[in-house]
């Protein structure tokens, strides 16, 4: 998985993207603290993490790779420093490059993002500065990983969200303080960078920053875990107009665990699918298609996608000739191009290893 | 007529003869070259439109650099004047020439440029004195913008008038600069706000307004056009009824002044703000209108210099309106652009401008009025019922932000979305927030196409998600 990562990671770097001003960027972790006042035995910790992650991120520890643009992304957070599903969405939105498929593939995210409860909805649970409105919740799992809902009345923004909501949910406090918004760049959605007041993409991301850290904080000092640890129990919702009530399930969210774990599952027609193409166009060495869908399942963006049978997110593992003499940039962009049709029709995320015989 | 650039004569050749004329000529010379030359384009024009081939909004174009361009990638179609409206390169021109050849500050000075900076600076107070027929420069105050001369009057003649239990009528569809200083000045003085709500017809209720107002009401504050409906209110009526039972009237131009001839004198108005920004001069400048005998009993708002007569260690006097309100240096380059921009918007003339806005008006509520599911705010237009030039709408299942973001990302078309700076009005509406497209004189038929044709497309975009 982290291979796989890597190589994605190096390969983005590459893809020309236009960098758009978001100056604060280094900064950023460190505003994200100050926010609650913390005990003096949490600061050093929490802060040391951040301190060292700045210190990375401002140096240049780009491995040298021997291709096209000298990338002008040099400040800009590591991908690999991501939560992993948050590194696939990024590659999805890279390997969609039309505007206008960008903003589908967005909206298609959040039309599939679980709705919030109307109880939910509280002042607490509201994204400042946003022209919409935007509530985001975050509690723990049983496994102290902060679980994330959201609901917007705007289609775009809760596009936005749910890539969030996605991306951070079922990870742990520290990880997603480390998450900067340099990623929205990578994303290539001009709109969501502008550091102005209105800017409800930052917005959230500090929102579900700020509450994952009262979540720790919180549970440092003691109390209940679970749902009491939400602070934003006001019976005032603020919506306008009928929110549809929805199954508080959280099983699933649970169970949305990182680690994919032994569990094998047999391709289902995607999958088959996408075995033949890949075999028959790349002849490869090895070929391993692994479905990874169910990993995703508690996420609403899977559920009932596209008629599908939830066949969503794969990992592939692929040793063909066919990549001699081409840089991972057109790796990837052979394999997504040869998946064209599963990527329009609901495959949403693809892990891709792609080596030649040589290099394995 | 797109692609022409307009060649002024270079500033250079001018400055020099210009000066030697005479300080007091100066403004004259600069205008009348500048003038010749749009008088050539527009006699040009003028023989083009006596063949009623070009319209205003073509023939103005050239002289608005920044709506030939690009934006993400399609031709930027402005709609977003209500919020503010571009400059033409007179104005652009004004201010670089007062900054380049006779910056200084103004009513201290003894020197030559100081005495021409001053000159311009009050010749400037004098045009617009002229453009609302007021009838004397010392009955307008510059101020930063329209926000700042409704807080002039508030905390000057409010908190001075106001006494608890008095009342000040409002109605539900003002901005929010004609709200909240009202709101401010009522809880230090124990005054009551009252609101008018719309009637049917979606525009504030007149009949219930002149209800309103009794004995105890000491101030009406209203908008003269509105931002969001489009709506115009009976000014001239309800002065009438205000001063019948002594009460003052304060207008809120903003929307009205740039778009259409607005007479204090017609209007019997005690108090009249607008702000620069929207009728084609800089941001930065405003101004209220004081009737001579009101603003000579109110006392000074901010204290500093330029508004004193004399200062002592324990106690000042302060100078005759209108310097008393004008504390410290003021925005001399931009009062000297909006001098500018006053005499582009009279060369054409407003009541052309006005008569040309009501009907690209006209035309942007027919076409949008006949998409589908589209909801616009306001009056319906009719032979009575003259709508300004704006639109604030909203498409049935789609956010006005998602349409604002996909128009300006796919089409280069900049409206604007949210609540306008009308929050009560929105309330009272039921919805969170609106789109608005706005036109000015600058705006043609194309632009309502364009705008029309991405809106379309955009509602045809995320309706393919249902």
């Amino acid at each position: 998985m982290a291979a796989a990562a890597m190589s994605c990671a190096a390969s983005l770097r590459l893809i020309p993207f236009k960098p758009t001003l978001f100056a604060s960027s280094v900064q950023y972790p460190a505003k994200a603290l100050i926010l609650r006042p913390l005990k003096p035995s949490e600061l050093p910790s929490l802060r040391r993490t951040i301190i060292t992650f700045q210190k990375i991120s401002t140096g240049n520890i780009r491995p040298p790779l021997a291709s096209s643009s000298p990338s002008s992304s040099e400040d800009y957070q590591p991908i690999e420093e991501l939560p992993p599903k948050l590194q696939e969405i990024v590659n999805l939105f890279q390997s969609v490059q039309e505007p206008r498929a960008k903003y589908r593939q967005l909206i298609f995210y959040g039309e599939h993002l679980k709705p919030l409860d109307p109880r939910f909805k509280t002042r607490e649970n509201k994204v400042e500065g946003c022209v919409s409105q935007v509530w985001v919740r975050a509690f723990f799992d049983d496994q102290r990983n902060v679980v994330y809902e959201a609901d917007s009345d705007s289609s775009i923004t809760k596009g936005l969200a749910a890539l969030l909501v996605q991306g951070l949910s079922g990870r742990p406090v520290p990880e997603i303080l480390r998450v900067t918004p340099d990623f929205a760049l990578l994303l290539g959605l001009q709109q969501s960078l502008s550091p102005s007041r209105n800017n409800g993409f930052l917005n959230m991301l500090k929102l579900m920053q700020k509450k994952a850290l009262n979540l720790e904080v919180k549970g440092e000092e003691g109390s209940s875990s679970g749902e009491s640890l939400e602070s934003s129990f006001v019976p005032t919702p603020e919506t306008n107009g009928g929110a549809s009530v929805v199954d508080n399930d959280t099983e699933d969210l649970g169970a949305e665990d990182s680690d994919s774990g032994s569990n094998v599952v047999a391709l289902g027609s995607r999958g088959m699918r996408m075995r033949e193409r890949l075999e028959k166009e790349l002849n490869p060495v090895e070929l391993e298609v692994e479905d990874v869908s169910y990993q995703h399942a508690g996420h609403a963006a899977v559920r009932g996608s596209a008629g599908d049978d939830g066949e969503t997110h794969f990992n592939l593992r692929i040793v063909s000739d066919a990549f001699q003499g081409k840089s991972l940039v057109k790796r990837h962009r052979l394999i997504y191009d040869l998946l064209q049709e599963e990527l329009k029709n609901g495959l949403h995320a693809l892990s891709i290893v792609a080596k030649t015989p040589a290099e394995v | 007529m797109e692609g022409v650039a307009m060649k002024l004569p270079s500033f250079k050749s001018l400055a020099p003869n210009a000066i030697s004329i005479g300080h007091r000529s100066f403004s004259r010379v600069r205008r009348s070259s500048s003038l010749s030359v749009f008088s050539a384009a527009s006699s040009s024009a003028t023989v083009a439109t006596s063949s009623e081939s070009v319209s205003l909004g073509h023939r103005v174009r050239k002289d608005f650099r920044i709506l030939h361009q690009e934006v993400n990638g399609s031709k930027l179609v402005y709609l977003d004047s209500a919020a503010t409206s571009q400059k033409p390169s007179v104005v652009l021109e004004a201010l670089q020439n007062y900054y380049e050849f006779y910056n200084s500050n103004v009513h201290r000075g003894i020197h030559y440029l100081s005495a021409k900076a001053t000159d311009e600076f009050e010749l400037a107070r004098k045009k617009v004195a002229r453009f609302i027929n007021a009838s004397d420069s010392k009955e307008i105050v510059f101020t930063r913008n329209a926000t700042e001369a409704i807080n002039l009057v508030a905390y000057s003649w409010g908190l001075l008038n106001l006494k608890p239990g008095d009342e000040v009528s409002l109605t539900v569809a003002e901005h929010h600069s004609c709200i909240v200083p009202w709101q401010l000045v009522s809880e230090k003085t124990g005054a009551v706000l009252k609101y008018v709500m719309l009637n049917e017809d979606e525009v504030p209720d007149v009949d219930k307004l002149r209800e309103m107002i009794s004995p105890k009401t000491k101030l009406v504050a209203v908008h003269h056009v509105s931002n969001v409906l489009a709506s115009c209110l009976p000014i001239e009526e309800i002065v009438v009824c205000a001063h019948n039972v002594g009460a003052k009237v304060l207008v809120d131009a903003c929307q009205s002044v740039p778009h259409m001839v607005v007479d204090v004198q017609k209007l019997n108005a005690d108090f009249l703000v607008a702000s620069s920004h929207k009728m084609c001069g800089p941001t930065g400048i405003g101004f209220l209108y004081g009737k001579s005998d009101l603003l000579q009993s109110m006392p000074p708002f901010l204290g500093g210099g330029e508004m004193i007569s004399d200062v002592f260690l324990d106690h000042s006097t302060y100078a005759e309106p209108p310097s008393r309100f004008e504390a410290g240096t003021p925005a001399i380059g931009e009062a000297i652009a909006l001098g500018a921009a006053i005499d582009y918007l009279s060369e054409i003339g407003m009541p052309k401008i006005h008569e040309y806005e009501v009907e690209l008006g006209k035309y942007l509520y027919g076409k949008l009025s006949a998409l589908p599911d589209v909801r616009i705010y306001g009056p319906r237009p009719s032979e009575s019922v003259h709508r300004g030039a704006l639109c604030s709408f909203n498409v049935e299942g789609l956010h006005p932000t998602d349409l604002a973001t996909f128009l300006d990302q796919q089409h280069g078309v900049a409206i604007r979305s949210g609540h306008h700076c009308a929050q009560p009005l929105h309330r009272y509406l039921g919805v969170n927030a609106s789109a608005r497209a706005s036109l000015y004189f600058y705006n043609t038929k194309e632009d309502v196409d364009s705008f029309v044709v991405a809106l379309a497309d955009t509602v045809s975009f995320f309706n393919s998600f249902k």
